[in-house]
């Protein structure tokens, strides 16, 4: 077993505090594997996250980042998920601009209890980094 | 700043030390910039691993704390406890999740899941070096609750409120108290009716000055938060003056030409436009329907107290702390589920609650004695996946078979509903001559003391089969008769037939229906669609929205007892919210930055609570932030187009180590 | 007899510090009213803090319970003494309560202890450790359990020769064979019964052999088997010390059973049953594990879940009700049962057999007040004489039940329960 950590690419997840953290706690408790290559930082909010802190994970060699999101349960309001949608945009203007691939940053709604959609996008985000890395 | 650090890595018993190396964690670790200490400890939770932390901090004078064991979500209070306690400012303590995002999450893996704890303690270790110390932000509670419903959870937990000395607005929905229990006769285990139970509480809220209690009303808006709720409650008026002379009244429903069918008795009959709640309506004065009345006058011709002037209002509502009390709703069988709304002879368990209640000498349904009942249990509860069940319905003239389709959503099991069909089963035996039950269960679940009814009717020669995981009865209609079928467990498989005159659907619970309130608050709900809590153990009755707390049959199904069991915990939860007239809140919140700051205005817009103002300071326009308006969620911070604005414990400098430290390749 | 007196006065006693006398007392405490929690054993956390992991969420029971007793017992308000009895309450008037506590000798200064477990080292003396139900062996002179709380010496004087080993060897000269009992005089303005429940006694069944077959054990030995503080590093057989590989469960044993007295059902053993299941499947890869059941009561909210999740995970499900357990010579049981599907008679070969003991009542209750103030119900679990309106509520006003105490309860339940007591404490003591 040792030594899988070398073939599954770096990814930093965004997650929030109080939604899909849970989440991401849970798919632990229910043992539902993903890569130990996925590092996840949570904050607040999905809609607080700034694109220099994307951009500073590219920079520093991480494959991929992957936001969380709120999805429609944030506490915070509904604005959230047009808002994280918006920097996301944002940010993948800004990464076409310095030549780096849009698609290395994705975004996913993840419910409190979505343990198992974490753990597919987590996957299918893996398969392809690996995939666009190799190419 | 130099700082001096102490690092604590936790086995967790196991939990964590049986895949990822601790020992290579601490080794990884320990010679970081700023850590002075780094010990490996079994429960870094338990009283002596705190003790020792307030020790290691007091002995060498550590201004930061690593601890790396389960989810923050269990510990991270108390470890910011430990640090309080040991003079260290709480925020001076990074947590590092190594249980449920590594040793667990990567049990597959104990290689990789090493690697990834020695990156998460180096990155939380880079995070507490930037760490400031912080002061809680203190805002006033109000000392009030609003409790949303008025069942019996709502009920009693409105009581216990007010006698601590906490003024309480008891909102409810229906024109009448008490919920679903003022709908059933003869409650399990105590033989108590539920109109007993609910006059009685609702005589203890009369008496109570600091209840005020608003009934047709509806919650239409929720602002504001945990100290500070303002909601806005739509009350719709009862068209009868509370001074009104029975008779007259009577008269006046008599002469209603309008029939409906009547909710409190789940529609098995039809009341008028003008309606009491008999028998347990309280308050004690009809309502007029105002939905179904054709304003046709007739009750107004033979009684003055029918007011039709009286208007619709919208009260403000003031609380600390908000008491979610909203319940369930029995389980709809679909058309056709074991011969529902099929078979004139099929009812729920709910109907024939309020069919033995209204049925004097004689049991009789739709005009028809009542012998033979058959009870089909979990219906709506421990439903299977699509696909695991066996479907059933097939049509002739003569021979017509029900669906029995058991998939669905509803995996649970409603956990009330084997005591009480047992219990209703042995009062209909009692009260009724010639009485036959027959129970099709899926294995009877009367836990705990309960177990004694279940003896008792087994006494009394009630039958008890049970059906197949996947092959539940199956109801015939053949020659106007009404047949169960079911391969019994019991004798080994054998095919069974009982003819039925009375076919009871054990229904289970399920959310309300109508469940807007969920949305106004922002309820998060578990994998059953009932409102969830944080943590079943440790914080039972609180949700992730502050200040709001839920019990009763709205956070899963409970029979009276356990609903009440939660509804006085959450009642000193949100006491406890509110009864010291102020509140401390995280400090978290966002900063601006007044030098860089150059007012475009754009954060103001992005907030979502107006938390951000235009001033001037030192002659130049900037924006700033109201401290205790804002919840630190961070939504002006990306918007900023000159990175003007952080939030405390996030700012990109801390950001930016952590990343660092996630990204260095570990040697 | 008691050579102090101490007399305090308190607004609430909490007898029993379990999970369920905890929550209340840190309920109470929170809210700002002053508590003395009275615990018989040398530590406070009930039966929970011994368990392994708990249903339905496998979250581990020491860390749920561990920081909860640590709150308690640093608390402010809260006065707790363990290893101590309530003799005697007596209700003077309304919100006014006068008691009577003994705090037995522990033959070791808490204050001075450091549980550096030298005492331990030193001790000649090995007995059986209740606190791993038998199952090893400990001193005379211990640390009750690592996550104990006070986690201090005692000396089991019961067994101890006096030898003065442990005296020599422990450096800060905290023990002391001359400490004698203590007696507290309290006064109170309620009362809170967390005394919670006992385990079924399965020598009472003689017909399962335990006691005589090394390889069946408790529910309760199971679960130290499995908890991260074990005895072993592993799940074994006492027998022979053998990995075992066909493990059988058998439910209801001394509930719903009217030859032993107790037709009710205890609420929990399906529940904990099935969880121990699961963790032997993850802890004994290769193992069978059968569970014999009557029905599967997993009615509580993500129960019925779990128990899928068990099926799903293989755990063989077999319903039928055992008729008697007997040893072959390898140490391996021969179950007879009656098998309820096939409606015949079977016998099947496993290698250890656990008993899902039940819950019974905890017959100290009887004893707080003069005869047959504190009602009792059939099966003297303390009776709640307002089951549905108040169901904290005793046959004497002021005094409270939580938890177990008043029947079979899982842990949430229990902790709810603490709730409903403390926030009628509360309300008794400012209403006045
Ligand atoms: C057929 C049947 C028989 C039963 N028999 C027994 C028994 O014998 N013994 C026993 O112990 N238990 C019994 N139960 C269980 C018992 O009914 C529940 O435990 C109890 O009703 C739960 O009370 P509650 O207050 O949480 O919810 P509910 O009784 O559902 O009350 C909720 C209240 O909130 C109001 N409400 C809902 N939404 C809103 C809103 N948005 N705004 C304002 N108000 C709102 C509702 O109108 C209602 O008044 C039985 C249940 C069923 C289905
Ligand atoms: C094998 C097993 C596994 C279990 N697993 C689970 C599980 O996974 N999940 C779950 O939810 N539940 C589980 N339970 C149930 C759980 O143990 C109980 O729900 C819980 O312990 C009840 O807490 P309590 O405080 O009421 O009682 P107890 O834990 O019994 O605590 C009572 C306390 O009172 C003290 N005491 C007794 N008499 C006196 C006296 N006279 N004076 C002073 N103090 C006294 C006792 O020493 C004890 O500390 C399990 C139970 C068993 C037996
Ligand atoms: S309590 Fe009984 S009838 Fe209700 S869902 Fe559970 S098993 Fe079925
Ligand atoms: S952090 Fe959120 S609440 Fe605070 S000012 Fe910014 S947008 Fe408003
Ligand atoms: S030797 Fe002394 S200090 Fe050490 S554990 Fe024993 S009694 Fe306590
Ligand atoms: S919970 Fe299960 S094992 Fe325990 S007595 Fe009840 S039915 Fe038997």
């Amino acid at each position: 077993m040792a030594g899988i950590s070398t073939k599954s690419a770096r990814i930093l997840v965004f997650s929030t505090e109080k939604i899909s953290d849970p989440a991401i706690d849970m798919a632990g408790l229910l043992k539902l594997h993903y890569p130990p290559t996925v590092y996840t930082i949570s904050v607040p909010c999905s809609s607080g996250i700034k694109p220099a802190w994307i951009l500073h994970a590219f920079e520093k060699g991480f494959d991929g980042v992957f936001i969380a999101a709120d999805g429609s349960d944030c506490t915070y309001g509904e604005s959230c998920t047009v808002k994280t949608g918006r920097l996301v945009s944002m940010t993948h203007e800004i990464m076409k601009e310095k030549k780096l691939e849009p698609a290395r940053l994705r975004m996913a709604a993840i419910c409190s209890v979505c343990s198992e959609a974490f753990v597919k996008q987590i996957k299918s985000f893996n398969q392809y980094l690996l995939q666009m890395t190799q190419s | 700043m130099n700082r001096k650090l102490g690092v604590y890595i936790c086995h967790c018993g196991g939990n964590i030390s049986d895949y990822v190396d601790v020992e290579k964690v601490k080794a990884a670790v320990e010679h970081d910039e700023g850590v002075f200490l780094a010990r490996t400890t079994m429960f870094a939770c338990s009283d002596a691993t705190q003790k020792e932390m307030v020790e290691d901090i007091n002995a060498n004078q550590l201004d930061g704390i690593v601890v790396a064991s389960c989810s923050p979500k269990l510990h991270l209070t108390t470890f910011r406890a430990v640090a309080e306690r040991a003079g260290l400012n709480k925020y001076n303590y990074v947590h590092a999740n190594i249980r449920e995002q590594v040793s667990w999450a990567h049990s597959d893996n104990k290689t990789g899941a090493t690697e990834k704890a020695i990156h998460l303690v180096k990155s939380a270790i880079a995070r507490v070096r930037l760490a400031e110390s912080l002061d809680p932000i203190t805002i006033p509670s109000r000392k009030a609750v609003a409790v949303i419903g008025a069942g019996i959870s709502g009920m009693r937990a409105a009581i216990e409120l007010a006698d601590m000395g906490c003024p309480v607005t008891l909102i409810e929905r229906e024109h009448f108290v008490g919920g679903r229990v003022a709908q059933w006769d003869l409650l399990f285990t105590t033989d108590q009716t539920g109109k007993e139970l609910v006059t009685r509480l609702y005589d203890d809220i009369a008496k109570r000055s600091n209840i005020r209690l608003l009934t047709g009303a509806e919650v239409i808006e929720n602002t504001g938060n945990i100290g500070d709720f303002t909601l806005k409650v739509k009350v719709t008026p009862r068209y009868i003056n509370e001074r009104c002379d029975e008779g007259n009244l009577q008269r006046a429903i008599d002469a209603c030409p309008v029939e409906v069918p009547d909710d409190f008795n789940f529609n098995i009959t039809t009341r008028k436009a003008i309606y009491h709640n008999f028998p347990s309506e309280y308050p004690q004065y009809p309502v007029i329907d105002i939905k179904n009345c054709t304003r046709c006058g007739e009750c107004e011709k033979v009684c003055g107290s029918i007011d039709f002037s009286q208007q619709e209002k919208t009260v403000e509502v003031k609380a600390g702390s908000v008491l979610m009390a909203t319940g369930f709703d029995p389980y709809n069988p679909s058309e056709g589920e074991f011969g529902y709304l099929q078979f004139d002879n099929v009812v729920t368990l709910p109907q024939f609650k309020r069919i033995i209640d209204m049925c004097e000498e004689k049991l009789t349904f739709r005009g028809k004695d009542i012998h033979n009942i058959a009870y089909i249990y979990c219906v709506g509860s421990r439903q299977v996946e699509a696909g695991a069940s066996s479907a059933g319905g097939s049509a002739t003239d003569r021979y017509e078979e029900a669906s029995r389709d058991i998939s669905g959503e509803n995996r649970y099991c409603s956990r009330y509903c084997c005591t009480s069909v047992i219990h209703s089963a042995i009062e209909t035996k009692k009260r009724f001559r010639a009485v036959n039950n027959y129970h099709f269960t899926r294995g009877i679940r009367t836990y705990g003391k309960q177990e004694l009814l279940y003896n008792e009717s087994l006494k009394m020669g009630d039958i008890y089969l049970q059906s197949y995981e996947n092959d539940p009865p199956s109801v015939i209609r053949e020659n106007g008769k009404t047949t169960v079928r079911i391969n019994d467990i019991m004798t080994a498989g054998k095919e069974i037939s009982v003819n039925a005159d009375l076919i009871v659907l054990v229904t289970g619970m399920v959310p309300r229906s109508d469940n807007r309130i969920a949305s106004l608050f922002k309820l998060p709900k578990g994998r059953d669609n009932f409102f969830n809590e944080i943590h079943m153990k440790l914080r039972p009755v609180e949700t992730v929205i502050d200040g709001v707390t839920i019990c009763g049959a709205c956070q899963g199904p409970k029979n009276i007892t356990e609903s009440v069991n939660s509804s006085l915990s959450a009642a000193t939860k949100s006491f406890s919210y509110v009864s010291k007239g102020e509140l401390e809140l995280e400090p978290i919140i966002a900063r601006v930055d007044a030098a860089l700051c150059t007012w475009c205005g754009k954060c103001m817009e992005a907030c979502p609570f107006d938390a951000v103002k235009k001033v001037v300071d030192g002659g130049k326009e900037i924006a700033a932030i109201n401290n205790s308006v804002c919840k630190g969620c961070g939504m002006c911070l990306p918007v900023c187009p000159v990175n003007a604005i952080d939030l405390v414990a996030y700012s990109d400098q801390e950001m930016e180590t952590m990343i660092n430290a996630l990204a260095e390749d570990i040697k | 007899m008691a050579e102090k007196i101490f007399k305090d006065s308190f607004d609430a006693l909490v007898i029993g510090g379990g999970i369920a006398g905890g929550e209340a007392a840190l309920n109470l405490a929170n809210n700002g009213f002053r508590v003395i929690l009275v615990e018989k054993d040398l530590s406070i956390g009930g039966k929970m803090i011994h368990l392994s992991k708990v249903f339905p969420t496998l979250d581990c029971s020491a860390c749920i319970t561990t920081p909860k007793v640590s709150e308690i017992s640093r608390h402010p308000s809260i006065t707790i003494l363990t290893g101590s009895e309530v003799k005697k309450i007596v209700k003077r008037g309304k919100n006014d309560f006068e008691a009577m506590v003994i705090k037995h000798p522990r033959y070791v200064r808490e204050e001075d202890c450091t549980g550096c477990q030298l005492c331990e080292q030193a001790c000649p003396v090995v007995v059986n450790d209740q606190y791993q139900y038998d199952m090893v062996g400990r001193k005379a002179a211990y640390i009750p359990f690592s996550i104990a709380s006070p986690r201090v010496a005692a000396i089991d004087i019961e067994n101890c020769t006096l030898c003065g080993a442990c005296e020599k060897a422990c450096p800060t000269k905290c023990i002391d064979f001359t400490q004698e009992a203590t007696e507290y005089q309290l006064s109170l303005r309620s009362v809170i019964i967390a005394t919670g429940f006992n385990l079924f006694d399965p020598l009472k069944i003689e017909r399962f052999g335990y006691g005589k077959m090394k390889n069946v054990i408790t529910s309760m030995q199971m679960e130290r088997l499995l908890a991260p503080t074990r005895p072993y590093n592993t799940v074994l057989r006492p027998g022979d010390g053998k990995m075992p590989c066909r493990l059988a469960y058998v439910l209801c044993t001394g509930s719903r059973d009217i030859t032993v007295g107790n037709p009710i059902c205890s609420q929990i053993c399906c529940m904990y049953s099935i969880k121990q299941a699961q963790l032997l499947m993850g802890a004994l890869p290769m193992a069978d594990v059968t569970i014999y059941y009557i029905n599967i009561r997993s009615f509580g909210k993500g129960f019925e879940e779990f128990y899928d999740q068990a099926k799903g995970m293989g755990v063989n499900f077999v319903k039928g009700k055992i008729g008697m357990i007997s040893e072959k010579e390898d140490g391996d049981l021969i179950l007879r049962y009656e098998d309820i599907n096939d409606n015949v008679v079977k016998e099947a070969s496993h290698d250890m057999v656990i008993l899902s003991v039940g819950v019974v009542s905890n017959p100290d209750n009887a004893a707080f007040f003069d005869s047959g103030q504190l009602r009792l119900d059939p099966f003297e679990f303390v009776c709640q004489t307002d089951l549905l309106a108040s169901p904290a509520r005793t046959s004497i006003g002021g005094v409270f039940v939580a938890g177990t105490a008043s029947g079979p309860m899982d842990i949430p339940d229990s902790i709810l329960s603490a709730g409903a007591a403390s926030s009628e404490a509360m309300s008794y003591i400012i209403r006045k």
